[in-house]
């Protein structure tokens, strides 16, 4: 039951369902729920690899380094999401786009 | 027998967290299934075996990253003009029927670009050649300042800067008069 081909299975539920919650939602806090879901995913995978694979620990070591890139990029997008709502007054995706005109 | 139940268990929490968090119109509880869902990831890392990194995602998972969010939320969360610049109607924050069928759609194309390459994967469930789970975190130290010490520094100084930018770019600015 613990196999190779499971995880894969499981890890690609994660990514195909955050890439969804990346897409549907409109709220920019939203969207990063989705981004954690598909780090996770690509985390897993390497763990995966590391026990059915290849007996190293290097995968390991990919994905302490993958969640610690994670806790780096939601600490400073939800710094830039509280600074953005102290300007705008909302954190409507489509309210972000200054840049467009 | 028991790494049977746990894995079972932990896919379960998993996939219908990560299900949850798409289906689910309040963001509040969105932010908890995702806490869920992290908390089954780390009891797959657990069933293969890799407790250091267990014990790493749910402390930097569900100590830090989600309570964070849980903090952005209710700090942002409030009332909100329905009404863009153009004085159309937005779309409301949670998506509607027409984002999720972008949403589909795009899910499809990309399942099948991932479907294409892991196919042979999932095809050869061979015998593999399990090893005994065994204690991870001596030789994962050992490693991290031997092999990997390179990117364990340059992830520290990440780290730092992550933790000055954001406090920088959340400060509230005062106007300089004269």
């Amino acid at each position: 039951m613990i196999s190779l081909g499971s995880y894969l299975a499981i890890s690609f539920f994660l990514f195909v369902c955050g890439i969804m919650v990346m897409i549907a939602r409109k709220n920019i806090i939203a969207i990063f729920l989705g981004i954690e879901l598909v780090l996770n995913a690509s985390a897993l995978n390497f763990a995966a690899y590391t026990k059915f694979v290849n007996h190293n620990l290097d995968g390991h070591i990919m994905s302490i380094f993958i969640i610690v890139t994670a806790a780096a990029e939601a600490a400073v997008g939800l710094g830039i999401v509280i600074r953005f709502f102290q300007l705008r007054e909302s954190i409507h995706i489509d309210d972000a786009a200054t840049l467009q005109n | 027998m028991f790494s049977d139940t746990l894995f079972l268990l932990s896919s379960a929490l998993t996939l219908g967290g990560a299900f949850a968090v798409l289906y689910s119109k309040n963001l509040m509880h969105s932010c908890l299934y995702l806490l869920g869902s992290l908390f089954g990831v780390a009891g797959l890392y657990a069933c293969i075996g890799a407790d250091f990194l267990a014990a790493t995602q749910l402390v930097v998972y569900a100590g830090g990253v989600v309570i964070l969010m849980l903090f952005a939320i209710m700090l942002t969360g409030g009332a909100s003009n329905k009404i863009n610049k153009f004085g159309l109607k937005k779309i409301p924050g949670m998506g509607n029927f027409s984002t999720y069928m972008i949403a589909g759609v795009s899910a499809f194309v990309a399942s099948l670009v991932v479907l294409k390459i892991i196919a042979d994967v999932l095809k050869s469930q061979g015998p593999t050649n399990l090893v005994a789970n065994e204690p991870t975190v001596f030789k994962l130290g050992v490693l991290l300042v031997t092999d990997h010490i390179l990117a364990f520094e340059i992830s520290s100084v990440l780290l730092l800067g992550a933790l000055i930018g954001a406090a920088i770019i959340s400060r509230p600015r005062r106007e300089i008069h004269d």
